[in-house]
């Protein structure tokens, strides 16, 4: 397949905005900016293109909810703050090729009639914030940003914002809270931020990936991006693999590729050619696969049809080495060190999750604290204020449907299996 | 209009409301912890899950809002396991230390693990713990986080509707503590309404710590008595100790909400020096005598002396069946014309302010004012003399589209509520006011010209207004504009004009511009002894009489009766509640005046100056020991009732009263007892604005939270009063002095009331002076230093505070206090006084 978003990594001085223009870089924008705005979003619709942070939200129904009022001030807010374990998909695109994101963004910003767009960018990401920053500059010098871009009444103004380094801000809301310098911790919906976002107007986020299609998809026009992958999860799709494969790293293939493909054909396969215990397909708080499930096309439907989900293709592969108590905990760790605080299953649910895991991993385990940990489970699940609790409660719930075994065997043996 | 269907029943409610409101009306309980009405919904404790048919999860029904044809249900199993999984969750990190928690027995979680589980701890890990012992936030603030349930409720009602925002969160996840900035002493408000709103132990009162439990306590329902804000509060006693005042949810104007006078300044009540015996002067001294010996030697000491010659000064702060008793033996047992409610404020200044503001007109409810389009604070130092006022303008303010534009001397914390702050020149309100005026009768075409008074602005320099008040034209044009587009106005209106009586004139003539313009126009007096309005209802006023009726005789004021006894045209005075020789501006002339007197009776709770010169000392009770009812600014007519007795022979003021009419007239009181019931019944019949008023009240927890009790607010007298003209004050000369010296009450002290309470005085430790960040910059002086405030006839050494947003050149001491008297440095009539500030 011809690569979309990842075509000019490795390509050397590609952050620069002349390689870039040399390289076909801004064609894009010159084209929409010919265009009227409800006609991109009507491009953008007719892709097919779903959101690439993990919830997979049609992205063209997702500008077409911004309301019209051009006296209303509107924003566009790149997510970038890429912390979910496992994932770096797009920290690929912002290093090596930033004019891409710029270019999407801009083009996004016309078609909703947004006139200010904020980077939020995960505040480890120094490096990639200080290429966006040069980018911006360059851009404004070349007239993409700034007044009038390119000879026509279309102004933007962009700026990148350093999170200070909490997950929760990758949620949509929590990432306006902080935006806006309060507390990162997620807001009530409705109203969804297509109405009240940013500073209380019209706002759409989305995900660095998703931002950078778009100028494929004006140039190239919607069936072109239609005809990659599946019907109803069509295009690119950036596979971050890590784990126990022989070549860990960004792979863009069509979604739908299957996670067989993805592993022994792309990432080389098993390193030390340990058979395959268990893969996580989309950041750690997707619920984990068993060999079984290896056949799975690796589009939207088809992870959720085998219970766990895409989320952003970052996949983790285990080998037979890996003990899964370990795993769940280190999981666990991370999720109750990682939420906010704001509601009370998750703020007190997996801190006692962690407790029972480190338990059961140090040789401490009790009986019944499978049963105990099930009941918390199932008192976190769908009754917190955001989907990180469910994402704790998800990828614990998929070790315990695989491993269930491996947790008894660490209970009653006081140690690993493996 | 929208219909449900909650567990089955069919229930039609208002567009948005939300579920849970909607529940709760239909008399469905649901559980909450972060859910405060009254406050913005976060949703966050997850204790008010509800299940919507044809929705996956459970939702939180607080901020969740109808939509027609929902059906909601509030009890099903998975809800009730939800509840007790939250609860749960909640007591796995809570201290579990009830047998040693203040908040035991009244406990918000204790209560809903009672009630809805659950029944076993599968908790077997190490708790988590913020710290080992509770931290000290404040003198009146102790704080506990390792029994935080984290609703939240503490940060946000310190900042929606304090608008302190001293408190937030530390840390993240379990670890997440709600407290100061890095846990530092805090410099807010001291209001408490964190420990009020906070469900669990963690925000704790000082004071209160340790001394009771809650099932030990007796309380009383009660009205604050500081401020004329009117806010409901229950003050609780344990063995004759009052322990502690606090708000209800939903009951009264201000709900949970009280300031730190009223939540803490309660402990004047228990102080050791109260008087507890009548006393009579004998050879020169003070002996204690029964009752009827104090009665009767009142009694032959005033008969004695003509009616003309007798003086009354009562307090603002005592009952209305007080006063009207009170007003009662003056005007028919005593025939004297002579009676004044204030030591500060003159009579005539009072009068212009009852018309200016068409109190006359009724009660006006603060709540109908914040409907306005425009909100206009002036003469007022709201977010200190009427804290809750305050609350309720912010609250209000952020959640509907309203104007708020303060006007004031000195900066406050409104300002950041306000879309408009403007600085003017103490005690030129009037000049201000006329500019506005001005302003807005230049931008309309055509000028009203039906309204009277308004020929007073023809040919006046709108420069000199601008000069003379300190503001520019731009500042005045802009609150024009804002107020021309306005189809309704409100104007808080404070004591600024009673201090400086002149203004009353501008405040009357813009309100009657305004509503020739056809607009709506409200003005809500905002006023600061509890029952100010009440006293001039009651008409203990020289120029008025009960129910602002006219008077055969004018009588004398406060000055007038002053003068008049160092004249020997006052021969006699009885004053209650008020100390005098204080509060007076020149203490050497009032030290003359009421050695002059033949007989001055003083009845009082403590041995003030004045007192130690009576002839004959009536203890009297404090608001806590007395039944009655006080009239709040609004006009709003709301009982206080006894908590206890008071200490030794003290009477309340009614029976004292009643005694010496009794004295006098056997039956100036029916029956052998006087009630304050009995009073007020007669106090309907005589005053028709009260005929009507509702003293029911309802204690009971509002879940409705309908805080606007219209049934109390009085009625219209139909009644004008033509108020005497006042003098134009002059102002004093510079002479040197660049400082203009503005008095009023602090946040921690507003009389005499405040300084006799030791927890206010932990708070504000003495008078202060307070001038603007720039001038101190200017001077080279910082807060907290002491500097040497000079007047031209006074000057007293005092720390400084700096306040960032007063106006240039404008000094503040605060009132009341004894090492202080600030009233020494104005004279009566002589405008707003000069003084220098340098380092002492």
């Amino acid at each position: 397949m011809e690569k979309i978003l990842l075509k000019n990594l490795g390509k050397p001085d590609y952050h620069r905005i002349d390689t870039c223009i040399a390289g076909g870089g801004y064609k894009a924008l010159e084209k929409a900016l010919k265009m009227l705005p409800d006609d991109l979003i009507q491009m953008v619709k007719d892709s097919g293109l779903r959101g690439r942070g993990g919830a997979g939200f049609p992205t063209g129904l997702k500008w077409s909810f911004i309301p019209k009022d051009p006296t209303l001030p509107k924003y566009l807010a790149c997510n970038a703050d890429e912390g979910e374990p496992g994932t770096f998909k797009d920290r690929g695109i912002i290093d090596n090729d930033p004019h891409l994101l710029l270019e999407g963004m801009v083009i996004t910003c016309y078609a909703i009639g947004a006139k200010t767009a904020y980077i939020y960018i995960r505040g480890e990401f120094q490096f990639g914030a200080r290429r966006l920053r040069e980018a911006i500059a360059e851009a404004y010098d070349r007239g993409y940003l700034g007044k009038n871009i390119m000879g026509t009444d279309f102004c933007l103004d962009m700026f990148v914002h350093e999170g200070a380094g909490a997950y929760i801000c990758g949620e949509e809301t929590a990432l306006l809270e902080s935006l806006e310098g309060y507390r990162g911790q997620p807001r009530k919906k409705p109203p969804f931020p297509a109405l009240a976002g940013l500073y209380g107007k019209p706002t759409v986020i989305n995900n660095v990936e998703t931002l950078s299609c778009i100028p494929a998809i004006i140039e190239k026009g919607p069936e072109w991006f239609k005809s990659i992958g599946p019907e109803k999860s069509p295009g690119p799709k950036i596979f971050g693999v890590s784990g126990h494969v022989k070549k860990p790293g960004l792979y863009e293939l069509p979604m739908g590729t299957t996670l067989r493909e993805i592993i022994f054909d792309h990432a080389g396969g098993m390193s030390g050619d340990r058979p395959l215990k268990a893969v996580i397909p989309g950041g750690v708080s997707a619920p984990m696969l068993i060999p079984d499930d290896l056949d799975t096309p690796m589009d939207f439907d088809s992870v959720a049809a085998k219970g766990s989900m895409l989320g952003s293709g970052a996949v983790v592969v285990m080998d037979e080495s890996t003990c899964i108590v370990k795993a769940a905990y280190i999981t666990n760790r991370f999720f109750s060190h990682e939420s906010c605080g704001k509601c009370t299953p998750c703020r007190e649910g997996t801190i006692w999750l962690t407790n029972i895991l480190k338990r059961i991993e140090y040789g401490k385990g009790r009986p019944g604290d499978v049963e105990l940990i099930e009941s918390l489970c199932t008192n976190i699940f769908g009754r917190t204020f955001c989907p990180l609790g469910d994402g704790a409660v998800m990828a614990l719930r998929g070790a315990l449907k695989h491993f269930r075994e491996e947790f008894l065997y660490h209970i009653t043996n006081k140690k690993c299996m493996v | 209009m929208v219909t449900i269907t909650i567990n089955g029943q069919e229930i039609t409610v208002d567009d948005g409301t939300l579920i849970l409101e909607a529940a709760r009306g239909a008399g469905f309980d649901i559980p909450t912890f972060c859910y405060q009405a009254d406050l913005m919904g976060i949703g966050s404790c997850r204790m008010c899950l509800v299940e919507i048919e044809g929705q996956k999860k459970l939702q939180p029904s607080c901020i969740t809002p109808v939509i027609h044809d929902m059906k909601i249900h509030t009890d099903t199993p998975s809800i009730v396991s939800a509840r007790a999984g939250v609860l749960e969750f909640f007591l796995s990190n809570h201290a579990l230390d009830c047998p040693v928690c203040d908040k035991g027995g009244e406990c918000e979680l204790q209560d809903a693990v009672h009630k809805h589980g659950p029944r076993h701890g599968r908790f077997g890990e190490v708790k988590h713990r913020f710290h080992d012992k509770d931290y000290i936030l404040s003198p009146v603030i102790v704080k506990n986080s390792n029994r935080c349930v984290q609703c939240q409720k503490c940060v946000r009602v310190c900042s929606e509707v304090v608008g302190a925002g001293v408190l937030g969160s530390l840390g993240r996840g379990y670890e997440q503590e709600e407290t100061s900035f890095l846990k530092n002493t805090l410099d807010c408000d001291h209001c408490g309404n964190c420990i009020e709103v906070c469900p669990v132990g963690c925000f704790m009162r000082l004071p209160y710590r340790y001394k009771s439990r809650p099932w030990d306590l007796k309380g009383a329902d009660t009205i604050c008595p500081y401020c004329a804000t009117g806010c409901r509060m229950v003050i609780e006693e344990r063995d004759g100790t009052v322990m502690r005042a606090r708000g209800q949810l939903g009951v009264g104007i201000n709900s949970e909400t009280l300031c730190a006078r009223g939540r803490f300044g309660y402990d004047f009540i228990n102080s050791h020096e109260r008087i507890t015996k009548p006393l009579i002067r004998k050879y020169g001294k003070l002996e204690p005598v029964t009752w009827e010996e104090a009665f009767e030697y009142v009694k032959d000491n005033l008969s004695r002396i003509d009616g003309e010659k007798i003086g009354g000064i009562a307090s603002a702060r005592l009952t209305n069946e007080e006063l009207y008793l009170f007003q009662k033996l003056f005007r028919t047992v005593l025939s004297s014309p002579n009676l004044d409610s204030s030591t500060r404020w003159d009579a005539a200044a009072v009068e212009n302010f009852i018309s200016a503001a068409d109190m006359t007109g009724g009660g006006t409810s603060v709540f109908d004012c914040m409907e306005a389009d425009t909100v206009l604070v002036t003469g007022t130092q709201l977010s200190e003399e009427n804290p809750i006022i305050d609350y309720i303008v912010r609250r209000i303010s952020a959640t509907r589209p309203i104007n708020v534009v303060v006007a004031s001397p000195r900066g406050m914390k409104l300002d950041k509520s306000a879309h408009l702050s403007i600085r003017h020149t103490p005690g030129n309100e009037r000049a201000f006011l006329d500019a506005v005026t001005l302003s807005v009768l230049s931008a309309v075409k055509e000028a009203p010209g039906s309204v009277a008074g308004i020929s007073r602005l023809r040919g006046v320099d709108l420069e000199a207004l601008l000069s003379s008040a300190g503001v520019s034209a731009e500042e005045v044009d802009a609150l024009a504009k804002k107020l021309l587009v306005s189809e309704s106005v409100s104007i808080i209106a404070g004591t600024g004009f009673l201090r400086y009586p002149e203004g009353s004139a501008g405040l009357g003539l813009l309100r009657e511009v305004l509503k020739a313009l056809g607009k709506e126009v409200r003005v809500l007096p905002v006023l600061d002894r509890c029952n100010q309005r009440g006293a001039w209802e009651m008409g203990v006023l020289p120029g008025t009489g009960p129910g602002y009726g006219g008077v055969d005789k004018r009588g004398l004021g406060f000055y007038s009766m002053m003068e008049g006894a160092a004249k020997k045209e006052i021969e006699a005075l009885y004053i209650i509640d008020s100390d005098v020789l204080g509060d007076y501006h020149d203490e050497s002339s009032a030290m003359d005046a009421l050695n002059a007197l033949k007989f001055l009776v003083v009845q009082d709770e403590f041995m003030t100056a004045t007192a130690e010169m009576a002839h004959c000392v009536l203890p009297g009770a404090t608001f806590s020991e007395k039944d009655g009812t006080f009239s709040n600014q609004e006009g709003r007519v709301q009982r206080i009732r006894r908590l206890s007795v008071p200490p030794g022979k003290a009477r309340s003021g009614l029976e004292i009263i009643a005694g010496i009419g009794k004295a006098f007239t056997p039956s100036f009181v029916d029956g052998a007892r006087v009630s304050s019931l009995s009073v007020f019944d007669e106090i309907r019949q005589e005053i028709p604005m009260y005929s009507d008023v509702s003293l029911v009240f309802n204690n009971k927890k509002n879940t409705e939270n309908k805080l606007d009790n219209r049934e109390a607010l009085i009625k219209d007298s139909g009644r004008k009063i033509v108020p005497p003209a006042v003098e134009p004050e002059r102002p004093e000369e510079e002479g040197g002095r660049p400082f203009m010296l503005v008095t009023g009450n602090h946040l921690f002290s507003s009389g005499r009331l405040s300084t006799r309470s030791a927890i206010l005085g932990e708070l504000l430790k003495g008078p202060i002076v307070e001038i603007s960040e720039a001038d101190a910059a200017e001077l080279g002086l910082n807060a907290g230093e002491k500097v040497r405030v000079k007047g031209e006839r006074f000057e007293a050494v005092l720390p400084l505070m700096t306040n960032k947003g007063t106006k240039k050149g404008v000094a503040f001491i605060p009132e009341n206090f004894c090492e202080a008297p600030v009233a020494r440095f104005f004279t009566p009539g002589g405008g707003v006084p000069r003084v220098s500030i340098s380092r002492a």
